[in-house]
């Protein structure tokens, strides 16, 4: 599948066929695009658990979905994945490793200024980088524990995105959800055996979309002007109405801000076809 | 005709008469547009329920709305109604379903499920 046709199609799918697996090597796909996921200083800060809910005990997938309060299509989706992320993994000393290993690679060039011991120096010693570096030592020097948090949140956060996509590569219908209600955050943790000092960011559900994939039709969105500036705030970037259609013509499909026609009845089969009231 | 004019024993006998359920009618069929037939049966189950609970629908509603333990304790006698109506489990969940969408679409927040065989079907 092309890129544009990619997020043209998706769709938070809410609907998925209980009854068809998605098999083990489709799972590892999307994995191993996450694992690809661009990322500042690479630090790669997103750990994951994937579970198939119809391979785990039924207790606990039962206590699992309590915690998220029974919503629909987490209780229909074959396969969860849980995305945290690890403070850890955001710290300065991970900073520098990472950014070492990318010199090293070849990806952050001496010709700008970097180098292990300009790293070791603004990370460590405070030292200011010079023009040309990124002002590293004060974005990483004596970084609080809570701001790793917050850079392993916005992390992961992007490689949930990517995963999402990476789903509708795959031909597989996908929903980004919370991971439990606030107060059972810790209860899932302890399911999961996941460490304590991970920060809860989204689960992917993935599975056969029951619904058309087409999940009613593309979703209204912001005026392109409302979001999107030139130059200055309030400047809004001009929009030539023939890329649009040339995007669209590529796949990327537009917003009509109404739903598909038949889509309340498609909902009604589909509620009654589940158990869920009308 | 009042709303509760139409009492008999312990349950209302016009519930179309009540605001709660004028309410949750015109919001169903705005969307999903639900046979005359169909309303009948669901209007006979919501019936049922209040002769069960010895309350009018509107008198529910207010009750479940204004108090979170109320609420689950109407879902806890939700479960014991039904199975006064049908011994089948499926059907039973059907019937839950409707009140379950009355409380829903009078903005009473309740938890839903789907049917209890979901995750053992082949198709």
């Amino acid at each position: 599948m092309e890129f544009l046709e990619a997020v043209g199609k998706r769709r938070s799918v809410r609907w998925f066929k209980t009854w068809e697996q998605v098999p083990r090597e489709k799972i590892q796909r999307i994995l191993e695009v996450v694992r690809l996921t661009t990322c500042p200083g690479n630090l790669q800060p997103w750990r994951v658990v994937v579970v198939e809910r119809d391979k785990i005990d039924p207790k606990e997938r039962d206590q699992l979905l309590a915690c998220d309060n029974w919503q629909g299509a987490h209780a229909q989706a074959p396969v969860w994945i849980y995305f945290y992320a690890d403070p850890e993994g955001a710290r300065p000393e991970t900073f520098a490793t990472r950014t070492k290993e990318l010199i090293d690679v070849g990806a952050l060039p001496a010709a700008f200024g970097w180098s292990s011991q300009a790293i070791d120096s603004a990370i460590f010693h405070n030292e200011t980088m010079p023009a040309g570096m990124p002002a590293i030592n004060e974005l990483l020097h004596g970084l609080p524990y809570e701001m790793s948090a917050n850079v392993a949140y916005a992390e992961t956060v992007g490689a949930c995105a990517v995963a999402t996509l990476a789903a509708v590569n795959e031909g597989l219908g996908a929903c980004l959800h919370m991971i439990a209600a606030p107060s059972k955050q810790e209860e899932v943790k302890r399911l999961l055996g996941v460490p304590d000092s991970f920060v809860p960011v989204w689960q992917l559900l993935i599975g056969y979309p029951a619904e058309d994939p087409d999940a009613g039709g593309m979703r209204p969105r912001l005026p392109f002007e409302q979001i999107f500036c030139h130059e200055k705030w309030g400047r809004p970037f001009t929009r030539n109405e023939h890329v649009v259609e040339e995007l669209e013509a590529e796949g990327l499909k537009q917003p009509t801000g109404e739903p598909k026609p038949n889509r309340f009845d498609e909902l009604k089969y589909l509620a009654r076809m589940f158990g869920y009231p009308v | 005709m009042s709303a509760t004019e139409g009492r008999q024993g312990h349950g209302p006998t016009n519930v179309r008469a009540y605001k709660s359920i004028q309410l949750w009618m015109d919001v169903v069929n705005r969307m999903y547009h639900l046979s005359e037939e169909e309303w009948r049966g669901r209007l006979h189950v919501v019936q049922e329920f209040c002769k069960f609970e010895g309350k009018d629908p509107d008198e529910i509603i207010a009750e479940a709305r204004g108090d979170r333990a109320e609420k689950i304790d109407y879902m806890r006698r939700l479960k014991r109604f039904v199975k006064t109506l049908t011994a089948n489990p499926t059907v039973a969940h059907d019937y839950e379903n409707i009140i379950r969408s009355f409380f829903i679409n009078n903005g009473a927040r309740v938890v839903t499920k789907p049917y209890s065989d979901v995750y053992n079907r082949t198709q």
